[in-house]
């Protein structure tokens, strides 16, 4: 097999699939700075993905559909954040709330809407459109991996380009890093801290509803439980990329290049489809107790 | 001392009911938008579960494990450790149940019943007590790391069942069956109740006698309130970080093996279904308390039974009561309404 022929493929869908980690990370690292620990971003994603997917085809319009399910998946974090911060309940579990909700009424309002609990098949959904550039597709390797893909790709990386200047080069960016660090000092400067916190959950929504509308719209059917873990796993991706866009940006893409690499490995090697589905946690687990021995290493 | 206890005990009380009623208002709200008659799918909600003996004696035995997980996850919480990996420890407690059956089919049920339970209870424990070992010593966070474990069993027990223990003559995805002398004895025919409950009971009992009245409970609890406390008062807190979750995870990996040697008499995919993410509900409603986590147990087990009745005699699905309880565990913990309960219980 020609080295290029098997690599490039496999980085072309890498990219492909690092986005949802990639965009529900960013979120994500939005309520990490703000000091949260978001574990509602999993039922963050499949709420996107449900109602992207079910809005996309009910207008018939990408832009309008994708629109109001962002607004449905901010509204869910707002329920989310208000509950957390203004009724002060355990952001732990109203996360694990969040995330049971959006399981039990995706399947809900599926049944109800569509009499069924399994997959949603849309006829004639509109493509994502997928962005080209002939002039540059010329360009050796490059060419071939950076372009060609789904608009919401690179609607996440300029998402990173945008959390970057917002956390480092904003008045409010300092103040999120500031409400994370320390609250009080916050509350102290007659900040209030609580309304950067609340604003980062509803930006980890709105991220976590693109990410989700990336499954289904990709896809152009709703598969029940399609977030799978992603958002678990985007809060890893989180802490591998040193909390910082970029470094998400790294580790997603790690993500990413891991499981298209199982994808491939599927057609040559002879490993069961389960432990293929296992290997992220697996080497997730593995990743987080190397980065605490380090840690611990050098705090010895 | 005495009224403050009351007082907070009344607090407690209030709130929960406010968390409840909410909950049961979001229900109403959803069957009337979604049921074409919404009297008659209530109706089966709340009768349908106490309607006969085969309904009711059902009821009762999913909340046996729910209690086990219930007790689990209150070891864990009332030591400030969270596991989030309840499902797949369920999971591989009903493997481990399972596969010692299946592996000594005529060994008599005095030592193969013993021995199946104790396989559960040490895969349990190992599982969670991987997550305590890895905080014990290098305090990497239980909390994605139980999780993100119990995952990865998932899949893999998946395997195993579609896999090795596939049954050959079932086009299902199931196990072969345990042989019949290891299935425990039902107590309220036709139902699957089964002696396991009176034997839980027991445990939740012996749970609060271990968390309330001896040393080892004392200090664990006292780490769980305060690890500085804890630790200026002579307190080995990281022995806490390991002795919750191995406790946790055993008691989950029981209620695996419970629910295959009384109920299902094999492994089928997807069988833990949500027994482990109910524990953290049924542990937050009785505040990690022992003997509470009985009723909240079965008040869980009530809910899905009306669920289900719901389902099966109208023409709702089963899931409402996945957001009914999503409303519980939005509620439980707010502090708002805490207050406002206890201001409430003050007046009176």
């Amino acid at each position: 097999m020609n080295n290029n022929e098997f690599s490039i493929p496999l980085i072309h869908n890498s990219i492909g699939i690092m986005t949802p980690f990639l965009l529900a990370g960013i979120g994500g690292l939005m309520t990490e700075l703000a000091g949260m620990l978001n574990i509602a971003l999993e039922g963050l994603i499949l709420i996107g993905a449900f109602f992207s997917v079910i809005f996309v085809a009910a207008t018939g319009s990408l832009f309008w559909g994708l629109l109001f399910s962002l607004l449905m998946t901010i509204f869910f974090a707002f329920i989310f954040g208000a509950v957390t911060l203004y009724l002060k309940a355990n952001v732990f579990i109203t996360g694990l709330a969040t995330n049971l909700l959006a399981g039990g009424l995706t399947t809900v309002l599926a049944f109800y809407l569509y009499g069924t609990k399994g997959v949603l098949m849309f006829e004639g959904l509109p493509a994502l459109p997928v962005f080209r550039m002939p002039s540059l597709h010329g360009i050796p390797l490059i060419g071939d991996i950076l372009f060609g893909h789904n608009i919401l790709v690179y609607l996440g990386w300029i998402i990173v380009v945008l959390a970057w200047v917002l956390i480092y080069k904003t008045p409010f960016g300092y103040r999120l890093r500031g409400t994370g660090s320390n609250f009080d000092a916050m509350v102290a400067l007659g900040i209030r801290p609580q309304r950067y916190q609340m604003i980062a959950i509803l930006i980890s929504g709105l991220t976590c509803g693109l990410a989700g509308a990336v499954l289904t719209l990709n896809l152009g059917a709703y598969v029940p439980n399609i977030s799978a873990g992603r958002g678990w796993i985007a809060l890893v991706v989180i802490y591998l990329g040193g909390k910082t866009p970029f470094g998400i940006l790294g580790a997603a893409f790690i993500f990413g290049l891991a499981e298209s690499f199982s994808n491939y490995a599927q057609g040559f090697l002879d490993i069961p489809v389960d432990f293929i589905l296992a290997f992220p946690y697996l080497i997730t687990v593995v990743a987080m107790v190397l980065m605490s021995i380090a840690q611990h290493r050098k705090e010895a | 001392m005495a009224t403050d206890r009351k007082s907070r005990y009344l607090a407690s009380v209030y709130g929960l009911g406010i968390s409840l009623g909410v909950a049961f208002l979001v229900m109403l709200i959803m069957i009337f938008i979604m049921s074409k008659a919404p009297m008659q799918t209530l109706y089966y909600f709340f009768v349908g579960p106490l309607m006969n003996k085969y309904y009711l004696g059902n009821m009762l035995n999913a909340a046996a494990p729910l209690i086990l997980t219930g007790l689990g996850i209150s070891f864990a919480f009332k030591s400030s450790m969270f596991n989030l990996g309840g499902e797949g420890q369920v999971y591989v407690g009903g493997l481990a149940a399972t596969a010692v059956c299946l592996m000594i089919p005529e060994m008599s049920a005095v030592i193969g019943i013993p021995l199946s339970l104790a396989a559960a209870l040490g895969a349990g424990a190992l599982v969670a007590g991987l997550s305590g070992y890895f905080k014990y010593k290098w305090k990497t966070d239980e909390l994605i790391s139980t999780f993100l474990i119990s995952n990865a069993l998932i899949f893999i027990v998946d395997n195993l069942i579609t896999g090795v223990l596939h049954d050959p003559e079932s086009s299902l995805l199931v196990s072969r069956k345990i042989a019949e002398q290891f299935w425990f004895l039902k107590i309220l025919l036709p139902s699957n109740l089964n002696i396991s409950i009176l034997f839980i009971l027991l445990l939740a009992v012996l749970a609060y006698f271990y968390l309330f009245k001896t040393h080892q409970g004392y200090e664990m609890r006292i780490t769980g309130l305060s690890p500085e406390f804890a630790r200026y008062g002579g307190i080995n807190v990281k022995k806490y970080f390991l002795i919750p979750m191995v406790l946790s995870g055993g008691l989950h990996g029981l209620a695996g093996a419970v629910s295959v040697m009384g109920t299902q008499h094999m492994l089928f995919k997807g069988f833990s279904g949500g027994m482990g993410w109910n524990g953290i509900a049924v542990a937050l409603i009785a505040r990690n308390h022992p003997i509470a986590v009985i009723p909240a147990a079965l008040f869980f087990a009530y809910i899905e039974a009306g669920a289900k009745s719901a389902m099966i005699n109208s023409d709702v699905t089963m899931e409402i009561a996945a957001v009914v309880q999503a409303v519980v565990f939005y509620l439980i913990t707010a502090k708002v309404i805490q207050d406002l309960a206890a201001r409430r219980s003050v007046k009176v």
